[in-house]
């Protein structure tokens, strides 16, 4: 019995992506060519078999073949075949079907279907992580979804024809209550599932989760709030997993806002928050401060960098180094008759960043600055975000393994939208990510992005606070389960339940 | 000198039948209300920050895929040439495709809005039974103990915020005592098993979550009474009754009474749409998803579809519910025309 | 009627009334001056979520930061400290002052005091919640007055109105307001007199309904009184009692509401305190902090039986 927020929308990834927890539940009941291992931290990752027992590079590197396992079935007996392979990718490159995945497949052309088992991917580039995006999405059933036409997609409920090809296929779905995926018995990979079933029930209220989990009525939640960890921990039925994850949060300060295009302000307001203190109260201890732009869990991270240390001295400095003084003596810098006054907007529904905020409001003022905590509804926030209108916000990103600085930290272009939504801009910085995208051999990539990471941190666009643990919380009763940041559910053939 | 609330231009058709045409004319405002509505939700979804696409925001989707996702749901298009299209699919009885949900919004509704009926309704019951059952007994010692006890108990309970009620009843109920399910539908056993197995599993969930939404209600309903029952106390027919022999707790029961649930009636039919829209906070503690979750999620999305089809079904019970409140309100009080 | 009169002849239950909204202005105005500084926020990991009654050395250094510590005693020219379970050395000259403080109410997450934060947030929710509540019942009994007595043209729009406002999901409107105007405390009131006067002219129009069709309205009418002398001389009396106890528990909606809105961005916003606020925020915490829930729980409920014994009191005096 495992604990969810929220009811999965759809089992058609290629409908609605972006909830991870979702991807999670899909991926129990279809299959991948390969199995992203968790070794990020030591270089790009590696991959296992799965649907594809094995593949193979050309010559010159820009065509991967995929060696299917014949023995694999779809849940209504159809073999899984190349066509399925085909037709996936055909899937995630259509824009009728508005899956946010399509740029990812950028750099492949074409997926050519050479016989029943053996697909051929062709790059237009080489690159480190030809083998990640091609391994991108879902294999999904050609026979039954083929029949949807394209434009029709989008609105189409896939639950009555569902086909599935996972260790556990769905037995039942009571919607916004409870999942019950069973094992399936045909199921080709290995090692087969111990567990019978697999009952996913959903529980929106986080009280409510945790008193469920602690009753014994949940045997694994994710997610565990870091204020109830300790609860969880002292429990003698229930072993707490906590283990770096893939969340990291920041202030995002408005670099086009006169104030917060001044380097200098920005640094001093890193200088200025206790970060240390921040992170131990607000995450309990169960997160690591942020010094850059890559998790110092990635195999990218650059651990020469030195992190702005708590320093409200220099902070003090560098704002009068930049003409903040307080000339009317009420406590709050100022300058040409503009008080250094902000809003520091956050989500209204976040008790963390609640705390954050109040936090650097704290600290800031004991050098003069006078910052606005500000709760925002989280989907207006995000659009303000998203078109400037905002000073300073709290906010944090879940990073993928794939690493790709491109999206959040070079020049926003006018036309083409951008994840840096800071308008974070320095034509060097452009230049090097660049490179370090073209670059094909991860070793000599490794040399430009701590380049990058160095000129980040120097010039502060955001104020790097927290990498975040992931908190997971698993009965005593379940054996056999290796839980890693990539998903709860990575090794779930070999968990089983003791008495 | 007749000035009747609304009884104007209804003279031909009243001769037939002054409630028909009464409904009839109210239908007609409501449809007129339904539109204005429907316009005015759908100008303020618009205009509201942000769309379904904002959510993409995290860095692993690329931007351009929000741009793509505008254009897929025609977000790009002028807010007036949407909603026409929505108001002329929606008077064919089409409510579209939730964007969230990817089904019908019938569907989701169909789905959402009798398991918040069923709650709100029950809750609504236990709400009107405690609340006259402890306003009767408050009034048989006016300003005795146990009528101050219950005065502040009931206000407590009315001040209370909802999600400290629920969690403390599941705390109680469920966790010390183990009386009730903390929360959901159906047990899984009972989502397998039929029939009066299934029922009766439903009703033993359905518990906890009324009593959570009947509490605060309860306390208003009880003030209310108390204090019509004391007024009512005062006037004639009571005194003349009372005078006649008849006894004390008689005269409350069989006269004032019925006189007293005048104003619970207006209440009663102000909380029609709250029967259809349900409460989030106890939709959430007791994972219960109705239309309460179902528009807090469509909001935080800006799944417009859904919102527009959620909105629609409220408009509709508001209409209906004042519809029913003022004839039930002249079927009580013949004093009142219509 | 003087006003000394009016205390004179007033029940108990009126002079209990008024005792405790007394009791709770006085509290709410003169309290914070009394308290320590509601957003100090001291040293959350060993301050912070302390229950009631709680006591800590508080260490305040140079810096600015703060530690807290269960035990202190001095050794030569350093502080030591029992913190976290563990003893800290803090060389004096680092030290700007040493407090030994109570926690009377307990700390929130952040070690800040909910003593503080009470008196401090009951200062901004009773003023809210009384300047919107009479604005309210202003504009709520004006408009149902002029409906249920004139009917026609004029109650159809309002009601209709009203029905619309019931309709609309208000959500939406708040959010929309939320991104126009910078939160401040004017518009919170006007808001929240927005979303409660619909249910006041509701309440109104109904007995106005009644009333007018009784006997006495009737003969008043018959001898040719003015509206507004019916009004005044025969109406509004018979509304006091409805309107008073439905203003009690309006009380209470309004001050949960005002949570509710400071979650769009548009209440009172951190780190000011108010009570709808903290009950808000205790959401999560209810389980292992009840204090934070209960304690302005408590308050609100106090507010409204105070407000209700109030009202109850002058109903009271009105039948008699």
């Amino acid at each position: 019995m495992v604990g969810i927020v929220q009811d999965v929308t759809t089992f058609n990834e290629y409908q609605w992506s972006g909830d991870s927890y979702e991807l999670q539940i899909i991926g129990l009941m279809f299959p991948s060519l390969m199995v992203e291992q968790p070794d990020y931290s030591l270089h790009p990752p590696s991959f296992a078999p799965s649907l594809a027992s094995a593949w193979e590079f050309s010559q010159d590197n820009s065509v991967v073949t995929f060696h299917l396992r014949q023995d694999a079935r779809w849940s209504d007996g159809t073999p899984v075949t190349a066509e399925d392979v085909r037709f996936t990718y055909l899937v995630q490159k259509d824009p009728r079907i508005s899956s946010p995945g399509l740029e990812i497949k950028d750099f492949i052309t074409d997926v050519e279907v050479i016989d029943r088992f053996t697909a051929k991917f062709h790059f237009s580039r080489v690159y480190p992580y030809q083998l990640m995006d091609a391994n991108d999405g879902h294999v999904i059933p050609a026979h039954a979804w083929g029949k949807v036409p394209l434009e029709k997609w989008e609105s189409t409920d896939f639950e009555p024809i569902l086909v599935t090809s996972g260790p556990f296929r769905l037995a039942s779905h009571s919607r916004g209550q409870t999942l019950v995926l069973e094992r399936d018995p045909d199921w080709w990979g290995s090692p087969r599932p111990n567990l019978d079933r697999v009952v996913l029930r959903v529980i929106p209220d986080v009280s409510s989760q945790l008193n469920q989990l602690l009753s014994g009525d949940l045997h694994l939640l994710e997610l565990i709030p870091p204020r109830e960890a300790g609860r969880v921990r002292a429990h003698p039925d229930l072993e707490l997993i906590a283990q770096p994850g893939l969340l990291w949060g920041f202030i995002g300060w408005n670099n086009r806002d006169p104030v917060f295009a001044d380097r200098r302000v920005r640094r001093a307001m890193s200088l200025a928050i206790n970060r240390t203190a921040l992170v131990d109260t607000a995450y309990h201890g169960f997160a690591k401060v942020a010094n850059g732009p890559i998790l110092s869990s990635m195999w990218a991270y650059n651990k020469a960098i030195q992190p702005l240390p708590f320093d409200p001295e220099q902070a003090r400095r560098l704002l009068a180094e930049a003409g903040w003084r307080d000339s009317d003596a009420d406590g709050v810098l100022d300058r040409g008759g503009r008080a250094l006054e902000f809003d520091l907007l956050y989500p209204s529904s976040n008790p963390i960043r609640h705390d954050i905020a109040v936090l650097a409001q704290a600290d800031l003022a004991r050098v003069g600055v006078a910052c606005r905590p500000t709760q925002v509804e989280f989907t207006s926030l995000l659009a303000r975000q998203e078109s400037g209108d905002f000073q300073a916000t709290v906010t944090a990103w879940s990073e993928a393994t794939k690493i790709d600085l491109t999206s959040a930290w070079t020049t926003p272009s006018a036309t083409q939208g951008s994840n840096n939504f800071m308008a974070y801009s320095n034509p060097e910085v452009d230049r090097l990510i660049a490179a370090a995208r073209e670059e094909s051999d991860h070793t000599r990539a490794k040399v430009i992005l701590d380049r990058i990471q160095e000129i980040l941190v120097d010039d502060q666009p955001v104020t790097f606070l927290y990498e975040a643990q992931q908190l997971t919380a698993i009965s005593r009763r379940v054996g056999g389960a290796d839980i890693n940041p990539l998903s709860v559910f990575f090794n779930v053939q070999d968990w089983y339940l003791t008495p | 000198m007749r000035q009747g609330g609304g009884a104007d231009g209804g003279s031909g058709a009243r001769r037939h039948n002054p409630l028909l045409a009464f409904a009839l004319r109210r239908l007609g405002s409501g449809a007129l209300l339904l539109l204005l509505v429907a316009t005015a939700t759908f100008a303020l979804v618009s205009f509201a920050p942000g769309d379904i696409a904002s959510r993409l925001s995290d860095p692993r989707i690329p931007p351009a895929a929000r741009e793509r996702w505008r254009q897929h749901f025609g977000l790009d298009r002028p807010w007036p040439e949407r909603y026409g299209e929505w108001l002329g699919a929606a008077v064919r009885g089409d409510f579209g495709t939730s964007w969230l949900h990817h089904r019908g919004v019938g569907a989701v509704l169909g789905e959402a809005v009798p398991r918040t009926l069923l709650l709100t309704s029950v809750g609504l019951l236990l709400e009107l039974a405690g609340g006259i059952a402890l306003a009767l007994s408050q009034i048989r010692r006016p300003h005795g103990t146990a009528d101050r006890t219950i005065t502040v108990v009931t206000l407590a309970a009315y001040a209370m915020p909802t999600f400290v009620v629920a969690l403390g009843l599941v705390y109680l109920f469920s966790f010390r005592l183990g009386l009730f399910p903390a929360s959901h539908l159906l047990s899984p056993e009972g989502e397998m098993a039929t029939g009066w197995r299934r029922v009766a599993d439903l009703l033993h969930h359905l518990v906890l979550p009324a009593v959570a939404v009947g509490v605060a209600g309860a306390g208003a309903v009880a003030r209310y009474v108390r204090g019509s029952l004391l007024d009512e106390r005062t006037q004639g027919y009571i005194v003349a009754a009372r005078a006649r022999g008849c006894s004390q707790w008689r005269a409350t029961l069989v006269h004032a009474l019925p006189n007293s649930l005048l104003p619970l009636i207006t209440m009663v039919g102000l909380s029609i749409p709250f029967l259809v829209s349900g409460s989030l906070v106890v939709e959430v503690v007791f994972a219960w998803p109705g239309m309460g979750l179902a528009m807090y999620n469509a909001a935080l999305a800006r799944d417009v579809p859904m919102l527009m089809g959620g909105t629609v079904v409220a408009t509709v019970a508001v209409v209906v519910g004042n519809l029913v409140a003022d004839i039930a309100y002249a079927a009580a009080d013949p004093r009142i025309r219509l | 009627m003087s006003l000394s009169a009016t205390f004179g002849d007033a029940s108990p239950r009126l002079r209990a009334g008024l005792l405790v909204m007394l009791a709770l202005s006085a509290a709410a105005i003169l309290g914070p001056l009394a308290s320590q500084d509601p957003n100090r926020i001291t040293d959350p990991p060993e301050a912070g979520l302390l229950p009631p009654g709680s006591m800590r050395s508080v260490v305040r250094l140079r810096t600015g930061a703060t530690l807290a510590g269960q035990q202190l005693r001095f050794e030569h020219d350093s502080l030591v400290l029992l913190r976290l379970g563990v003893t800290e050395t803090v060389t004096v000259s680092n030290v700007e002052r040493v407090d030994s403080v109570r926690f009377w109410l307990g700390t929130d997450a952040l070690g800040r005091d909910v003593l503080a934060r009470l008196l401090c947030g009951g200062r901004v929710t009773l003023a809210i919640g009384l300047t919107s509540l009479l604005l309210a019942l202003g504009v709520g009994t004006c408009l149902g007055l002029a409906a249920g007595w004139r009917g026609g043209l004029l109650d159809g729009v309002l009601m209709r109105l009203v029905d619309a406002l019931l309709a609309v999901p208000v959500l939406f409107l708040l959010i929309i307001i939320a991104a126009l105007f910078r939160p401040s405390l004017t518009a919170l009131v006007l808001l929240l007199a927005l979303t409660a006067w619909t249910g006041v002219a509701r309440l109104v129009r109904g007995q106005v309904l009644t009333l007018k069709e009784r006997e006495f309205v009737l003969a008043a009418r018959a001898i040719g009184a003015s509206p507004s002398r019916i009004a005044a001389t025969h109406l509004v009396p018979n509304l006091l009692t409805p309107l008073a106890q439905d203003a009690a528990l309006r009380l209470a909606d309004l001050v949960l509401a005002e949570a509710a809105l400071s979650f769009l961005g548009l209440g009172v916003q951190p780190p000011l305190a108010s009570w709808g606020g903290m009950v808000a925020q205790a959401e999560a915490q209810v389980f292992h902090a009840w204090w934070l829930a209960v304690l302005p729980g408590a308050a609100i409920t106090l507010t409204v039986v105070g407000a209700a014994v109030t009202a109850d009191g002058l109903a009271e005096m009105g039948r008699s």
